[in-house]
């Protein structure tokens, strides 16, 4: 009783029913519930069999529909929506794709708007039909109505594929030039996707990434950045003389010079002070020289992150591995390790995970903060969540010398000796498999230790191939 | 980002976003997995995995779970802010947002999405302008003749 009455306040939700309840055909009615009341109908039964007969029941209609002559485009979109629903619980809704397409192309408004959405949900770039597609994005891209443009752009985001780079891409470079800085973005990206895919295709237009990177609108520069951020990892000596530039935009951000904002929880700009810390990294690896000129705004970053605000955490861990990836400065290491520590003694899962994560980096480059973080390392061990324990382990390969060998075996083993996951185990014989140098000497000793054992796993008995 | 799924807490799957090309067969298989592994989780263990080649980033609100799969440099803090910021966004939009909303709404769920993420990257960050954006999309469906004026005040033509 409950159930019918809700689904007739559902059906009676007048916005909501964009086909209407009745479709007229040429010749006899199809009568079609309305989308809110099928979704209730779906969303009440339990088992999957019964859900099974519903959605099946409404996908033939759905397809008779989509064959009617007449049908409005207001109609084909209340279809896609029914098959978009279907699509997301698993049914095969394929013989609805190109009524997508044609939604996307012939559609008005909001009815291409839906017919776009439909494409990039159904489709992907290597689909046979999003060859249909190219027109209808040329089109649109040049649009005088900056909504079809932004669909347009959405969509090649999505659905253009390599092959079809050179057709599009004249119309989105054009689109760099764009008053409207969200075109401008959004263009960014599309190349920022095309270079991923085919780096060669975008080859040629260098010159308009180096524009966009210094576009007067602080979006547009970082969406320009992920550009850069992906070219300097492919080459960083090519673009060493950038350095100065970003380091200098990294100290205004972090001094509060773009406008409010750009504020997240009042962290300035942490996404792009993230994303500046990436490229530095990459920038600043084993070039000294380089790294000199970074050293400074890295204190800064770090002096300025002092609130105890989740973003303000994942500035400063990205400022420690930007620390720990560059030549090394003494002062600096100690103060991500101070940093880390802060991490390490939280009380938040998240934070101690990285927290570890961050140590491992830091111990590489400055072996000596192992000793500091080692007791409170050793006891991530304990920890419930297997995430943690996992990365522990592997910190604490890192961690191992001559010194610290017995410490770590000792707590290992009477680890192993109260834990019953078997997955854990593994890793541990997974870990002791890689087998370098600092590694080799503390896996020698587990290894021993561990033969010495009656229940060990046979997976650990494996290890004997070194 | 490689993709970001919702689902509830019977392990339903409500909206899906794929960045890179997956076969069918493939993107179910990995979301019946994730969402197994990620609902045998205890609420206060860490929002982060390693799962196979992928590093996943996920959380609850309510009866739903946010999971975005994320490269291997990019920032894990920051991958949940995208998500508070997602939820955030249709918080405002749909007026405390429930998994109700996001089923019989779904649609707008993406075009919200659309307008925050772009080909996984963010997009946009200030929430301001992604609803004016929204806003504006919305007004498509009205049709009326005063569309263009209302989209001028708005800033967003042409």
């Amino acid at each position: 009783m409950m159930s019918d009455a809700v689904e007739k306040a559902f059906a009676a939700i007048p916005g909501l029913i964009s086909g209407g309840l009745t479709t007229i055909t040429a010749g006899s009615p199809i009568h079609v519930q309305g989308f809110p009341s099928f979704v209730h109908k779906v969303c009440s039964l339990t088992s999957k069999y019964e859900e099974e007969q519903v959605v099946k029941r409404e996908l033939t209609l759905v397809k008779q529909r989509l064959a009617q002559p007449n049908i409005t485009q207001a109609q084909q979109a209340d279809c896609l929506v029914r098959l978009l629903f279907a699509h997301v619980l698993g049914y095969d809704v394929s013989f609805g794709y190109i009524s997508a397409v044609k939604l996307a192309q012939q559609g008005t408004l909001a009815y291409k708007r839906m017919g776009y959405l439909a494409c990039t949900l159904f489709l992907h770039e290597n689909h046979e039909l999003v060859l249909l597609l190219i027109n209808t994005i040329q089109k649109d891209i040049n649009s005088s109505n900056i909504m079809d443009v932004c669909m347009a752009l959405t969509a090649t985001c999505s659905l253009v594929n390599t092959e079809m780079i050179p057709a599009i891409l004249p119309f989105v470079q054009e689109k760099l030039k764009h008053q409207k800085e969200i075109i401008r973005k959004k263009a960014v990206l599309c190349l920022f996707k095309f270079h991923r895919m085919a780096p060669n295709s975008v080859q040629h237009i260098h010159h308009s990434f180096k524009e966009a990177l210094c576009d007067k609108d602080p979006g547009v520069m970082w969406s320009a950045l992920h550009i850069y951020h992906d070219l300097i990892k492919h080459s960083p000596s090519e673009y060493q003389d950038i350095t100065q530039s970003l380091v200098s935009i990294l100290q205004q951000v972090v001094s509060r010079k773009l406008p409010a904002d750009y504020e997240y929880h009042h962290v300035p700009a942490p996404w792009l002070q993230i994303k500046l810390l990436q490229v530095l990294a990459l920038l600043g690896k084993d070039q000294q020289k380089i790294s000199r000129v970074i050293h400074p705004v890295l204190a800064e970053v770090l002096q300025r992150s002092e609130s105890n605000q989740n973003i303000t955490f994942g500035v400063v861990y990205e400022c420690i591995l930007t620390i720990t990836s560059i030549s090394p400065d003494t002062r600096l290491l100690e103060y991500a390790a101070k940093c880390t520590g802060k991490f390490l003694r939280s009380k938040a899962n998240n934070l101690r995970y990285l927290g570890i994560k961050a140590l491992t980096k830091v111990i590489q480059v400055a072996p000596q903060h192992a000793l500091d973080h080692q007791m409170t390392v050793i006891e991530c061990l304990e920890d419930p969540d297997h995430t943690i324990r996992a990365k522990t382990l592997e910190l604490l390969y890192r961690m191992c010398n001559s010194v610290n060998v017995k410490v770590i075996c000792d707590k290992l083993l009477e680890y192993m000796e109260k834990d019953t996951e078997k997955s854990i185990k593994g890793d541990i014989a997974n870990a002791s498999l890689r087998g370098e140098d600092s590694v080799l000497l503390f896996a020698v000793q587990t290894y021993w230790e561990l033969l010495q054992r009656k229940d060990v796993p046979n997976k650990l008995i494996q290890i004997g191939a070194w | 980002m490689q993709f970001m799924l919702l689902f509830s807490r019977q392990g339903k799957l409500r909206l899906q976003k794929w960045y890179t090309a997956q076969p069918d067969k493939l993107k179910k298989k990995i979301t019946r997995e994730l969402v197994t592994t990620i609902l045998a989780r205890k609420p206060k263990m860490c929002s982060f995995l390693e799962w196979k080649d992928m590093k996943i980033v996920y959380k609850r609100y309510a009866s739903l779970y946010f999971c975005c799969a994320i490269e291997h440099d990019d920032n894990e803090l920051l991958t949940l802010e995208i998500i508070h910021r997602y939820v955030e966004l249709l918080d405002k939009y749909f007026g405390s947002v429930c998994e109700l909303d996001i089923i019989f709404n779904f649609e707008k769920a993406y075009f919200m999405l659309d307008e925050l993420l772009l080909g996984g990257e963010v997009q946009e960050t200030s929430k301001k302008n992604v609803l004016k954006a929204i806003a504006a999309q919305d007004l498509l469906q009205e049709e009326t003749d005063d569309t263009k004026s209302l989209l001028e005040e708005l800033g967003l033509t042409g």
